[in-house]
């Protein structure tokens, strides 16, 4: 797969006062084409940064990056976009493709902005927009430009939870399009979206890879059984198991941690089995990109 | 939407062109009023007090010199602000990000901005000019016009470059506030260099008092060949520094 955004060895410090270098520390990242690209890292972890040396806004202290698109066929939203105020709805839009030498026809403005459910505000001037207008604003002028490469900065994080299912579902759909890059704080939403996460802590990126992967390396399997009876039998032949690294039991449910996904898999059938214990069943417990990022960024350095 | 009439809007929707061209326009009519009646408002003033005040009849020039004066202060201040309204471009991080990562280049994001405020105060301070020389040749006489246009064109130089100078204080400090401050200062640079001697009368603050200076004939037009000069090479000097430092600037 080919990578449309890469970086190689980029460096942008800044000077936090305690001694500790901080800002983006030597960071190799890599976007396949037609992914979305979910860059999570606690508030302060460089992903504002990376985006913006991404975005040309910054310059690297060190540091590449590469561009496979033409620079104005990638759209930037930032995590406060702000318009003139004076202007309406549609001439933000149509100033934005303008400006990209793309389509900025009424029919074409019109599109853009049904298709983030501002199609009855065209006519109305931005300076009254709340703040989830403005974001799908931001995003009707980046989809204007019709671009190749969608870079957002934290574009749900200061909406309500409404408004960010809203632009959550944009960028799913604007996913099956072209290639997006978001950076988040809020796991969930990248969960939600992403194909491939790159997690950035401190400055570097501790894991860069698909988001199923992720889970499945860093996340402890883990599995719920209801069984009718008593559960001590199985719960005790499951701790001697060595995939097993923690149950707990209550009131015919027995809570198992495990240390593989293939051989729990295998392994709890075969105990369960073996134990003659009744299951009623055997539910997987879904895997959070929370977890994983715990795991990955939990401790110094 | 180019980026030209998103200028035009920005001066139409903001009432920034109205409000320049009411400043000047209002300084246009109350210019030779005050000239042609001074006079009268001194002598009735000091009679009243016991004193007897001689003051001369006022000639034509004496109306484009009230009108100068009042417009090269006020008229100035809000030309400034409107300019650093225009051209602190990073004041917004927002609105700068949005046209910085969808236009690159710093001198095509500038240059409408700078033009367009300039051609509004080159209207503005053109109706006022026509309102004080209309005003004067009702009420003192009429006035030599090839003097008139010659002020008239000298001062559009020093509007470009009050303008100019904006833009590079909104290169250099992000909020309008203080563009408008460093604008004013870097104005105000001029006639504080101009006390050079060698400097003296070729600077850009030697075409402030042209509109009197040709009006009452004390000087010619060939006279200020080298303050043109310098303004326009300052002009371009200032813009050029301007842009370096749009297209070094980080947001």
């Amino acid at each position: 797969m080919t990578a449309v955004l890469r970086t190689s060895g980029l460096v942008r410090r800044y000077d936090s006062g305690t001694g500790e270098p901080t800002g983006v520390l030597g960071v190799d990242l890599e976007v396949p084409r037609g992914v979305v690209y979910g860059l999570v890292g606690p508030n302060g972890a460089g992903k504002t940064t990376l985006l913006s040396l991404v975005s040309a806004l910054r310059r690297p202290d060190a540091g590449t990056v590469e561009l496979s698109v033409d620079r104005r066929r990638v759209a930037v939203v930032t995590d406060v976009p702000e318009f003139e105020p004076w202007l309406t709805a549609a001439e933000v839009v149509a100033l934005a493709a303008h400006l990209v030498g793309a389509d900025d026809s009424p029919a074409a403005v019109a599109g853009a902005l049904d298709e983030v459910g501002l199609g009855d505000t065209g006519s109305r001037r931005v300076g009254g927009f709340s703040r989830g207008m403005s974001q799908r604003l931001a995003l009707a002028a980046a989809f204007a430009g019709d671009p190749e490469l969608l870079v957002m900065d934290e574009p749900s994080s200061a909406l309500d939870p409404a408004g960010r299912a809203a632009v959550l579902d944009l960028v799913l759909a604007w996913g099956r399009r072209a290639t997006v890059v978001l950076s988040s704080h809020v796991l969930s939403d990248v969960q939600r979206v992403a194909d491939v996460v790159g997690v950035i802590h401190r400055g570097t990126l501790r894991y860069q890879g698909p988001l199923a992967e992720l889970l499945a390396r860093h996340v402890r399997p883990q599995w719920t059984l209801h069984v009718r009876g008593s559960a001590e039998a199985l719960a005790a032949a499951l701790r001697t198991e060595p995939w097993v690294e923690q149950v707990e039991t209550g009131d015919g449910v027995v809570h198992v941690r495990g240390t593989d996904l293939e051989a729990g898999e295998a392994g709890l059938v075969r105990v369960a089995a073996a134990t003659r214990a009744r299951v009623v069943s055997l539910v997987p417990e879904e895997a959070d990109l929370e977890s994983a990022f715990l795991a990955l960024t939990w401790g110094p350095g | 939407m180019t980026l030209w009439r998103l200028e035009w809007l920005r001066l139409w929707r903001t009432y920034r062109l109205l409000a320049l061209v009411v400043v000047f326009l209002l300084f246009g009519f109350a210019g030779p009023l005050i000239a042609a009646y001074l006079a009268d408002l001194l002598e009735s003033a000091a009679a009243a007090d016991g004193f007897q005040v001689v003051v001369p009849d006022p000639v034509p020039a004496d109306g484009i010199a009230q009108y100068v004066s009042n417009a090269g202060q006020i008229g100035l201040l809000v030309l400034v602000v409107v300019a650093a309204m225009a051209l602190a471009t990073d004041a917004h991080p927002g609105q700068a990000a949005f046209y910085r990562t969808r236009v690159p280049s710093a001198a095509r994001r500038l240059l409408p901005r700078v033009v367009a405020t300039t051609a509004a105060a080159v209207a503005a301070w053109t109706l006022g000019t026509v309102a004080a020389v209309y005003e004067t040749w009702l009420l003192i006489g009429p006035l030599d016009l090839g003097a008139v246009v010659g002020g008239w064109a000298l001062w559009i130089a020093y509007l470009a470059f009050a303008v100019a100078a904006v833009a590079l204080a909104g290169a250099v400090v992000r909020s309008v506030a203080a563009a408008a401050g460093l604008g004013l200062g870097f104005m105000l640079l001029m006639p504080l260099l101009g006390l050079v001697p060698a400097l003296d009368g070729r600077l850009p603050s030697a075409l402030v008092a042209a509109p009197e200076e040709l009006a009452r004939g004390t000087s010619q037009l060939g006279d200020y060949a080298i303050p043109v000069a310098v303004t326009v090479a300052v002009i371009v000097a200032l813009l050029a520094a301007a842009v370096r430092l749009g297209d070094r600037r980080e947001l």
